[in-house]
């Protein structure tokens, strides 16, 4: 009985932790395909309620059903040129003008002193 | 007529230089954050904190007046995990982070998400 419990509970948090990636990935993609942000709020609540929709389903063969019905649904509907944040991988900044390694100091004031 | 006239011109709109200091910055240039900051510039945590707790204050199922820096998102908050996830994007939007899902996921609560963006080099 314990066991099933323990396999039970596992199962649960698994599959709660797969929806939270879910929503967390078709958030960001909704804002990947809105132009505006009051189009994104309504996606938002949009995505929302579908997720709420299906908040009290119990059984478990069915809430995996469900979750990789969504999760090919997101596939499907990923933006092919998602924003990034610049400097992380595969964004407009990334590796571009790193700063110099420790210990390296760059002289601005190079050859001023002959000059002057 | 013209070779004469010409001067004479420039001389009457003539605008006055005057010298500015050249080392001197605007002031108002100290509060910009320039484009190719490389992160050396660490956010201050105080800065991190207050800023973490406005955008959890603005979210609109939180309370505000139960929001300190020791909260926890679903046990104090009264929040579900779907709010989490939105108030963890709202943190990712406001410093400017991408934070990878695993690690997102494991934030739960503001004592997690100051820590995780105070120590994060490109926070903004």
């Amino acid at each position: 009985m314990s066991l099933s419990t323990a396999g039970y509970l596992a199962r649960r948090a698994a599959q709660k932790e797969r929806v939270r990636i879910l929503y967390r990935r078709a958030l960001k993609d909704s804002l990947n395909w809105a132009v505006h942000r009051h189009i994104f709020y309504q996606d938002a609540s949009d995505l929302r309620e579908r997720f709420e929709a299906n908040k009290h389903v119990e059984d478990l063969d069915t809430i995996d059903h469900l979750i990789a019905d969504a999760e090919a649904q997101y596939g499907k509907w990923r933006h092919p040129d998602p924003y990034i944040v610049p400097w992380a991988p595969g964004g407009s900044k990334f590796t571009r003008n790193p700063p110099p390694p420790r210990g390296v100091e760059i002289l601005h004031d190079y050859g001023k002193e002959e000059n002057d | 007529m013209a070779a004469s006239l010409r001067p004479a011109i420039l001389r009457h709109i003539r605008i006055p230089v005057q010298p500015l200091g050249r080392h001197v910055l605007p002031s108002w240039l100290g509060s910009i954050r320039l484009m190719s900051g490389h992160g050396d510039d660490h956010l201050d945590r105080a800065e991190v904190v207050d800023r973490v707790l406005d955008v959890i204050k603005s979210f609109p199922k939180v309370d505000p007046s139960k929001v300190t820096p020791e909260v926890h998102f679903q046990n104090d908050l009264g929040l579900d995990s779907l709010d989490v996830v939105e108030i963890v994007m709202a943190l990712e939007e406001e410093f400017k982070l991408e934070i990878p899902d695993k690690e997102a996921d494991k934030i739960d609560s503001c004592p997690l998400a100051i820590e995780y963006i105070a120590n994060h080099p490109m926070a903004g």
